[in-house]
């Protein structure tokens, strides 16, 4: 057990470690990216990402995938924008667009852990059938004129540059990671991803997990739509297209392991910081956004496959040690022949 | 004689599911048929001909794409290189001054490298395919854009004016009816169809979805036979790329940036088992006409705009999944067998 979480600890110390070593070359060539403000910059755009991130990685952490957190996120913005358009309090708009999330979430659970449809299969299929519902719903029209309030809220700052969004998702983060690490439910995820046919027979509601994991994901993309809105003000059909694949790429930046079991959402937040980063990297060390994409692509290959490296490594390692201690043991045993 | 014996087993446990998922398939294909043509005279085979380009890319890269989902992995990558295949054709055309031709071999030879990259990390390296080929997809959709930047031409334009042979791969019409695009799907199954269930080739794809440790110890080079299914895939989305670029008559970086979601559809639709070892070239063909059909019939025969058509898409690829998930559940199954038992016996 110590064993588990000194290498989970080191998983997430790489990724912080890389992602030092990242700022800190970027900051060589030009040190006006290591200003506080700047930093903290970093920090306020990856919001969005952080939180599809921590959302998409409850399901990563049971074993399974969820690509269809782009379009909840979508969808959800579209649909509470156009509430607050209309003048509903803000309240029932959060609470329409948690729940629309939870319901997408639940969807996906239902087929993945009742059904036990392979989870990419079947959160593509709820994809195509969310992002179609935006259109159905927008009637392909942007949704426009949010309340002014409401953008204003995403510049609101508090502790210097660090926005009010930031700092709840931030102690939001915080206090889950200790709930996931300290408590025996919090365990659970981890626990079924790690080796589902053992946690059910110690008596851990496998399928039950699978589904809070993904009503958890869809919630936290509702959450992510909400403040996708407020931040861009305006949302188009598209909104969110092509995130799922971005937030399970923060997920593996973060030391997660997609076969599920391993990782922390500290982690999922620290890929979700490297993410985000890019771009504003890429401005920094004067190259234009056109490379975004490749440099995403680059990174996420070579990290997975240095990942896979290592453990492959470790394991071979590993089966040497045990195989050295048996071959340790086998000539004793042939001595002792020997002398009868 | 392990092996053997779940050889022959997967053999005709592969025949019996095929049998009788592709006539699901041809109904459900013959149903769409008369129920759009009833809603609408003006929906007919011939119109249908017409407009085949906007369904042929996604025709074409789910038959290759068979090959990787038969082994038990998955490429997402496959849209993104048709983008690639594209303007690599444009620009080594246009700023690079070849011959057309030799144009289009660059581009095939540039997707069969991106294929066998993803294809070397996924089988020697053992990361799982879905992240490598995201990554893949991230990689090639942004060098895409970058060799675009290299044009003269400006990116979001698009590069045109191809000579009169390229364009005449889209254009060209067997007896003034059947267009080159059908013709070409219709061979590309038939390649596809002998590479993978007339030989050993084939053989060794199905044997190392079902038992990866099996196959290698029987002898196959397995992890050659998993990175040449990506080979294959690229060259596939590459063929795509051609014929779309060549229709369209201007080479682009971001076509086909769509094509996921589709692609995926049809093969699982095609009967092909996400887990590996099982699937079928002619399912997957089956079913990529069903969803082209769909696609062209709904906006035609219910005025359904082309910008929803994502829903049914989804819907059917949910309902198949699920369906064959409780199909192949023991208790639901047992309960389903049982009816039709007591209907037997009443009889």
């Amino acid at each position: 057990m110590n064993f588990v979480k000194k290498t989970a600890k080191m998983r997430e110390m790489s990724s912080l470690l890389f992602l030092v070593i990242l700022f800190g070359t970027v900051g060589i060539f030009n040190p006006g990216f290591l200003t506080p403000t700047s930093l903290i910059n970093c920090l306020n755009d990856s919001v969005v990402f952080t939180l599809l991130a921590c959302g998409i990685a409850f399901t990563i952490f049971t074993g399974e995938i969820d690509v269809s957190i782009g379009a909840t996120l979508g969808l959800t913005a579209a649909v509470s924008s156009t509430m607050l358009v209309n003048g509903s309090s803000w309240i029932v708009a959060v609470i329409v667009g948690i729940i629309i999330g939870a319901v997408i979430g639940a969807l996906n659970g239902w087929g993945v852990a009742y059904l036990g449809i392979p989870s990419l299969i079947f959160t593509l299929g709820t994809n195509g059938i969310v992002r179609g519902l935006i259109y159905v719903y927008t009637k392909g029209a942007w949704v426009e004129n949010l309340p002014a309030w409401f953008t204003r809220l995403s510049q609101f700052k508090i502790a210097g540059n660090l926005t009010v969004y930031y700092a709840i998702i931030l102690a939001v983060v915080i206090v889950l990671s200790i709930i996931l690490a300290k408590t025996r439910k919090g365990k659970y995820f981890i626990a079924v991803g790690d080796n589902a046919s053992g946690a059910t027979l110690v008596g851990i509601p496998t399928n039950k997990t699978k589904l809070l994991a993904y009503v958890l994901s869809g919630v936290f993309a509702a959450v992510a739509g909400l403040i996708y809105s407020s931040r861009i003000g305006f949302i188009t059909p598209t909104a969110g297209n092509g995130y799922e694949l971005r937030a399970i790429a923060a997920c593996v930046l973060g030391g997660i392991s997609l076969s599920g079991g391993l990782g922390s959402l500290i982690g999922a937040s620290i890929g979700a910081i490297i993410m985000s980063s890019v771009s504003r990297i890429l401005v920094f060390l004067g190259f234009s956004s056109d490379y975004d994409n490749t440099i995403t692509g680059i990174l996420l290959i070579t990290i997975v496959v240095v990942d896979a490296l290592t453990q492959n490594r470790s394991a071979t390692k590993n089966r040497r040690q045990r195989l050295m201690a048996r071959t340790a043991l086998t000539p004793a045993r042939g001595d002792k022949q020997h002398e009868h | 004689m392990n092996i053997n014996s779940s050889l022959i087993q997967f053999r005709s446990s592969i025949k019996s599911t095929v049998k009788r998922w592709e006539t699901v398939l041809t109904f459900l294909l013959l149903s769409e048929f008369i129920i759009f043509s009833l809603a609408n005279e003006k929906f007919t085979f011939t119109r249908m001909l017409l407009s085949i380009n906007d369904i042929i890319s996604i025709c074409i890269i789910s038959l290759f794409v068979t090959f990787v989902m038969v082994t038990g992995g998955i490429d997402i990558q496959a849209g993104s290189i048709v983008g690639l295949t594209s303007i690599v054709i444009g620009v080594s055309w246009q700023d690079g001054g070849m011959n057309i031709w030799g144009a289009v071999i660059v581009s095939v030879v540039i997707a069969a490298l991106c294929g066998a990259l993803s294809g070397f990390f996924v089988a020697y390296c053992g990361v799982q395919p879905m992240i490598v080929t995201l990554g893949g997809s991230f990689l090639f959709q942004g060098i895409a854009l970058l060799i675009s930047k290299i044009s003269a031409t400006e990116s979001y334009k698009g590069i045109s004016g191809f000579p009169e042979s390229f364009t005449q791969i889209a254009k060209f019409k067997l007896f003034g009816v059947i267009p080159s695009q059908l013709l070409i799907f219709i061979a590309l199954i038939i390649i596809c169809y002998f590479l993978l269930h007339k030989t050993k080739y084939g053989r060794s794809v199905f044997l190392v979805g079902v038992n990866h440790e099996a196959s290698e110890y029987s002898g196959i080079n397995s992890r050659r036979v998993v990175m040449s299914t990506y080979i294959l895939s690229g060259i596939g989305a590459s063929i795509a790329g051609i014929v779309l670029t060549a229709y369209l008559g201007t080479a682009k970086s971001d076509i086909g940036a769509t094509f996921t979601l589709p692609i995926i559809t049809a093969v699982v639709l095609g009967g092909t088992l996400s887990t590996g070892g099982k699937g079928s070239i002619l399912g997957t063909a089956l079913a990529a006409v069903v969803i082209g059909v769909l696609r062209f019939g709904l906006p035609l025969s219910f005025k359904i705009s082309t910008q929803y058509l994502d829903i049914p898409v989804g819907i059917l690829l949910l309902a198949v999944v699920i369906g064959r998930a409780i199909a192949s559940n023991s208790k639901t199954y047992a309960a389903f067998s049982k009816l039709f038992l007591r209907k037997k016996n009443a009889d």
